[in-house]
């Protein structure tokens, strides 16, 4: 399937969506009969946004497929799956510990292997960007995980 | 004016915002110059920082950023001819030809006299223009408001769409849907937020802007790497830039190119949509025609009117792009939509009424535009071969770099670990529809604009009690929305406009 087909797919099944949720948009009676309430705008856009992906579906102006030859995907869901995880745990590990962890499989994720950069790059950073934020920005981040605090 | 041309130099020479243009300029100069990163990243990963300051100086710091981001970005088209970019993309196509030809440190300094040259012309038409057109948008109703943000996004998405329509008015409706997340403002009533407490505010436009831009750039880099010999041709370029001198006949040659392409590239970039990618190619396009056969065809082999044309443009375009932001508060381009949200989120409405209620924040940006342009000149130039160093970083210790500080950009303004993960899934989102060629800054201008145009169609229809015959009886309402189907219809009839006159070409040979 051509990239642009591929595009409109995805794109229409999340209009799809979006026009199915604006219907549940709540609205007091008398907001019914208004001209403009909060669903009108959505609605116009479902209805916009489907005929637009509909028409790139059908007529799509670029015919190539997605060239994916030399692309890396794992490296690439790897990094977000460490980022979701940092996500997780900049709260219950604390800042310094969860960044310094971040970066550390960041550059391993990237095939960084020397212990020297992979800590030097990291620990200090970490290290110096909480002071930067709770000493000089007056910005309080909790640095260790709750129970050593 | 004369008062608030003096009130803004005031502020601007303060040694705070002296001190943020100059760290604006390198840090612009820095992001910019690393491929893939461009002004919209570089003043989206600003915007956190410049949170604790005072509005004036915050926006200076990401004017200098605006404008060392596009000189980083000259530098790496001329460099390696990775143009981070749209709008050096025509920068390249001289640039690099003489790169290769050993005169890497000229054309460099070719880049930087255009730039500073387009951007001292531009900020002066700036001084006259922007007060006088705030002056008349004083008269504008919310029906005209409505009208032109529909012309914003029409003429960015005619013109930002990579000559495809469809795929840029798809990203806009994308971009105006994510702007209804929340709770609607006139009727109180949630929208879109899956019950979900963390959705009730919507969707913050810097968590947008990093995901889009700074998270899905750097993950494309990852997913595209740079072959080994691109990296050694790469490192061999920075190494030799040879020098940076320019004869008297160079400068005789620059001299009416960049006045001709101050004024072009200054006039597109107030339009809405046009933006520094159009003024360039357009300037380099003129350039062309004008010079003649002889030294027209040296166009493309490292000429030097084909350098200086491109990047006096695109700097001239990128102050004219503050006009309509600054006296309108409708963004015309990606990154003036971005320093839209950032002066949002100060609590200052860009419109007419910035020039009356907050002259200082009007004015001193506007200076402050010109003082990034001798930072640039007197700072930056001498130190391109230490910051062309940047392009050699490694990129495993860039990446996780980059995504850390676009993380803890957004996480640091609202501490909610959910952003994090929403930052993630509009990531991995963008980084698909890049794939497929969906241009990225649509969306953002959508999605800016949404909320406002929403608010200002509901009032209009208030007014005129709920009859939507506003859009065709007011004149002006009816001209900006006629201008905004005519731009619509540009990229349609262009082509097919070509066809017959080549038709009619070839017919016309044949016959003679």
């Amino acid at each position: 399937m051509s990239r642009d087909r591929v595009g409109a797919l995805l794109l229409l099944v999340f209009f799809a969506a979006y026009g199915y949720l604006s219907t549940k948009i709540t609205l007091l009676p008398f907001q019914l009969n208004q001209a403009f309430h909060a669903r009108t705008a959505p609605q116009f856009l479902t209805f916009a946004g489907v005929v637009l992906a509909l028409f790139l579906l059908i007529r799509p102006s670029d015919d190539r497929p997605i060239d994916t030859s030399g692309m890396v995907f794992t490296r690439v869901a790897l990094l977000c799956a460490l980022m979701i995880f940092y996500g997780f745990t900049v709260r219950s590990l604390g800042f310094i510990a969860s960044t310094s962890m971040f970066l550390i499989g960041g550059f391993w994720v990237m095939g960084e292997r020397r212990p020297l950069v992979l800590l030097g790059a990291s620990i200090p950073i970490a290290f110096g960007f909480w002071f930067l934020m709770v000493e000089v920005l007056d910005v309080f981040v909790a640095p260790w995980p709750a129970f050593l605090r | 004016m004369l008062e608030g041309i003096l009130s803004g130099v005031s502020v601007a020479a303060q040694p705070i915002n002296l001190l943020m243009v100059m760290v604006g300029c390198f840090a612009g100069t820095f992001i910019g110059m690393l491929p893939g990163l461009g002004p919209i990243s570089a003043i989206a990963l600003m915007i956190p920082i410049t949170y604790g300051f005072d509005p004036a100086t915050g926006l200076i710091l990401m004017a200098g950023v605006y404008y060392g981001a596009i000189f980083g970005g000259s530098t790496s088209s001329i460099l390696i001819n990775a143009p981070g970019v749209a709008g050096t993309v025509a920068t390249s196509f001289d640039g690099y030809p003489l790169a290769k030809q050993g005169h890497a440190g000229k054309a460099l300094a070719i880049a930087a006299y255009s730039s500073f040259s387009g951007g001292t012309i531009a900020a002066v038409f700036l001084l006259i223009a922007a007060p006088a057109l705030a002056q008349v948008s004083l008269s504008f109703q919310s029906t005209d408001y409505f009208a032109l943000m529909v012309l914003g996004l029409t003429a960015v998405a005619a013109f930002a769409g990579k000559g495809n329509l469809v795929k840029a008015l798809l990203m806009t409706i994308l971009g105006l849907m994510l702007s209804t997340v929340g709770t609607d403002q006139a009727q109180g009533v949630p929208r879109f937020t899956m019950g979900r407490l963390d959705l009730i505010d919507g969707i913050s436009f810097l968590l947008l802007a990093m995901a889009t831009f700074a998270l899905s750039e750097a993950l494309s880099a990852v997913l595209k790497p740079k072959s080994k010999e691109d990296q050694a041709r790469e490192l061999e370029a920075q190494k030799n830039l040879g020098s940076m001198k320019l004869s008297r006949e160079e400068v005789r040659e620059m001299a009416p190119v960049v006045g001709r392409s101050s004024i072009l590239g200054f006039f597109i970039g107030v339009l809405p949509g046009a933006g520094a990618t159009i003024a360039s190619f357009l300037a380099y396009g003129v350039e062309q025609r004008l010079a003649g056969p002889t030294k027209g065809k040296l166009f493309g082999k490292g000429s030097i009117r084909g350098l200086s044309a491109p990047e006096t443009a695109n700097n001239a375009a990128c102050s004219g792009s503050f006009v309509p932001l600054l006296t309108l508060g409708i963004p015309g381009s990606g990154t003036t939509a971005i320093m839209l949200g950032a002066l949002l989120s100060y609590g200052i409405q860009p419109g007419p009424r910035l020039f009356i209620d907050n002259p200082e924040v009007f004015w001193s940006v506007i200076i402050s535009m010109y003082i990034g342009n001798v930072v640039l000149l007197i700072l930056n130039l001498p130190l391109i071969p230490y910051i062309a160093r940047v392009l050699a970083l490694p990129t495993a210790v860039l990446v996780p770099y980059i995504l850390f500080f676009s993380l803890i950009g957004v996480y640091f303004v609202s501490f909610n670990t959910f952003d994090i993960h929403l930052m993630v899934l509009f990531a991995i989102g963008a980084l698909a529809l890049r794939l497929m060629d969906f241009p990225m800054a649509p969306m953002l201008l959508g999605f800016i604009l949404g909320g406002m145009m929403e608010e200002n169609l509901r009032r209009a229809l208030i007014i005129s009690n709920d009859s939507w015959a506003f859009l065709w009886e007011r004149p002006l309402t009816a001209s900006i929305l006629a201008i905004a189907i005519l731009i619509l219809f540009v990229p349609i009839l262009a082509p097919q406009l070509g066809k017959l006159k080549r038709k009619a070409d070839e017919n016309a040979a044949e016959g003679g």
